[in-house]
């Protein structure tokens, strides 16, 4: 193994960190002003209307919730699929993990019109008809779960963890991976899939597509948190093999999301069959900046993965980021294309811009957790030190 | 148990939207919140174009979307068929709003005593008043329906789904609806769908009847009559000014 632990050392200065740290903050504050101000005044700040219910918040929560599915794989590969090269990658995995289903949740919390009767969902409120039910459920269940994996992986880094702890650990990892590909994130893209008036979510192609992008997203984010880390600490936190083993795993989601993308098109283009068309029409026609993202995104992901000889650590990194674009342009592009086609023919189609309030709201949530990260890796022992893993590493 | 059904003569209907102010006096809504909206539609060309109107109330579909979707069951379906919304419990998700395909959710982005068309701080107002806020009709702020929950049109919240009750409070002391019982031209009418000899069952015996976007088998309880169902050949020729 090439992989060199080295403890919470740091390359960059306590000024670059607490300037880093400030940044955060105040985009933050920026966001937490502009939500003070969409409680009190209203939700008419955002760009939203009756006829446009979702936008940027839904956007950004399956987003996150797709992210935390796929960044807990990467932290769980050490225990369910033995890859011992991952493990200075699978604390970190696990608190993205996390971090990203608390992002989802203050998503659907900004977005609604009452956060104190929001938490009652599910135990107190609940229908059995609604996949709403089966998704909040679902993040009380997997945040539970990875509170737990999170905890005695920190105890595992300290050194502190018994036999015990680690067969704990190795069985949640063993119920939360398939939790996270089958409950978590296909049960959002049931969220989507079952709305009766939305003819172009109504696929049941729908929530394996969730499912596929999110662990696309959530392999390209722990991606980039490789990259990063190896040039903010100034050692390479896993092996390029590693990495370009994750590149290979991010271009084999891309092709198959793509591939989903394009029989979805065939479809809609040669049925004739209005919602679809009409929802294509506006992707291609409002929504052609973060079509282009979209398909732009996964071209290029895909071509500097598939071309980068060298293994570049820094070029796989960039393609990881680009995918990501992507797969955010994608998630916005999904919510926008299946509202944009009008429910009575005679409608004209509608159109939808996130507010500045909702783009700093956003902003806000995503600068929270990427703070919370920040402070958390600086402060929590992230990788483990020298000595018996849960596993003996493989020759 | 009645099952309680509206029934739209498209023959008679000229579009004169007085359903559509009766709603808004009875159920004080919002600004820019029609829960009766009534469509003014044109197809063809002159000399040969054809005026239609449609006016489009809350379905009250047996099998609901927005039922089935909302995830704290705010949106219910209320004895007497009546799809209604409990104030006290919606979330504000909107995901009802999503589901419906009929448009008939209207949200409250703002706050209620906010989005009026009158300034009513206007002291010249409040001898009419009586010092009662629009959106706080204290005549409607009793409990309604067999599960005695807060469904019509009072005390209108922020954050809030709202949609057309039926008028179930005019309903349960045996009134029609406001907009049925505001139709200068006899156009609406609503009644027990279950009743051979009631209103709604003798129109739609007359006449061949059509339900809007019956294809999606949300068996809704609004039925028209004459006209026919709008087609992508149609075109929206007026809407109503919402807002400055």
């Amino acid at each position: 193994m090439a992989t060199r632990t080295m403890g919470n050392r740091t390359a960059i200065s306590n000024y670059g960190f607490y300037a880093w740290i400030g940044f955060l903050a105040v985009i933050v504050v920026i966001g937490f002003i502009n939500f003070i101000r969409q409680t009190t005044d209203g939700h008419h700040l955002t760009g939203l209307s009756d006829a446009f219910p979702w936008g940027l918040y839904i956007t950004g929560f399956v987003f996150f919730v797709g992210a935390s599915a796929g960044a807990t794989i990467i932290g769980l590969m050490i225990h369910a699929f033995g890859r011992d090269d991952y493990a200075p990658l699978a604390t970190r995995a696990l608190l993205v993990g996390l971090l990203s289903l608390i992002a989802a949740v203050l998503f659907i919390a900004v977005d609604v019109g009452s956060i104190p009767r929001m938490v009652r969902l599910p135990l107190i409120w609940r229908n059995e008809t609604s996949m709403f039910t089966y998704t909040s459920s679902s993040y009380y269940v997997f945040g539970a779960m990875l509170a737990a994996e999170l905890y005695l992986a920190l105890k595992i880094t300290r050194g502190e963890a018994t036999d015990g702890d680690r067969t704990v650990a190795k069985w949640l990892a063993i119920i939360a991976t398939p939790f996270a590909i089958i409950v978590l994130h296909a049960t959002t893209g049931s969220l989507f899939a079952v709305a009766k008036a939305r003819d172009f979510w109504s696929s049941p192609l729908l929530p394996p597509h969730f499912a596929v992008v999110a662990l696309l997203s959530g392999t390209a984010i722990m991606m980039c948190v490789a990259w990063v880390t190896s040039i903010v600490n100034g050692v390479e936190l896993v092996s390029k093999r590693t990495v370009a083993h994750m590149g290979a795993v991010v271009a084999l989601f891309i092709t198959l999301a793509a591939f989903m993308d394009f029989f979805d098109f065939i479809v809609y283009k040669y049925s004739d069959e209005y919602a679809g068309n009409e929802a294509f029409h506006a992707l291609w026609s409002d929504g052609w900046i973060l079509s282009s993202l979209h398909v732009g995104g996964y071209v290029a992901a895909l071509t500097i993965i598939l071309f980068n000889r060298g293994r570049s650590v820094g070029l796989l990194g960039a393609a990881a980021a680009i995918s990501l674009v992507a797969a955010g342009a994608y998630r916005f592009n999904l919510t926008a294309a299946g509202q944009a086609p009008p429910l009575l023919p005679f409608l004209e189609r509608i159109h939808y811009s996130p507010s500045w309030v909702e783009i700093s709201v956003s902003a806000g949530i995503v600068a929270l957790i990427t703070l919370a990260y920040s402070v958390a890796t600086r402060v929590l022992p992230m990788e483990e030190p020298a000595g018996p893993r849960l596993s003996e590493p493989k020759m | 148990m009645p099952k309680y059904g509206m029934v739209i003569d498209l023959d008679k209907c000229f579009g004169c939207r007085a359903c559509m102010v009766a709603c808004k006096v009875e159920n004080n809504t919002p600004e820019k919140h029609f829960w009766m909206y009534v469509f003014r539609l044109e197809q063809g060309e002159y000399p040969n174009a054809r005026v239609s109107f449609l006016p489009r109330p809350c379905m009250h579909c047996e099998n609901a979307p927005c039922v089935k979707v909302c995830p704290v069951k705010a949106r219910y379906h209320e004895e007497g068929g009546f799809v209604a919304t409990d104030w006290d419990r919606c979330i504000g998700c909107r995901y009802c709003a999503v589901a419906c395909p009929y448009g008939v959710n209207n949200f409250n982005w703002t706050k209620p005593e906010e989005s009026q068309y009158l300034n009513w701080d206007d002291p010249d107002l409040i001898p009419l008043t009586d010092g009662h806020l629009p959106y706080a009709n204290p005549d409607l702020e009793g409990r309604y329906g067999s599960k005695n929950r807060r469904v019509a049109g009072s005390n209108h919240q922020h954050g809030v789904m709202e949609k057309c009750t039926f008028c179930i409070h005019r309903v349960e002391k045996g009134l029609d609806p406001a907009c049925v019982a505001n139709c200068p031209a006899f156009a609406l009418h609503f009644g027990d769908l279950d009743d051979p000899e009631s209103n709604v069952s003798l129109q739609l015996e007359r006449k061949q009847s059509w339900r809007l976007l019956e294809d999606d088998d949300t068996d809704p309880k609004v039925h028209y009559v004459g006209g026919a169902p709008p087609n992508e050949e149609v075109r929206q020729i007026e809407t109503v000014k919402v807002s400055e």
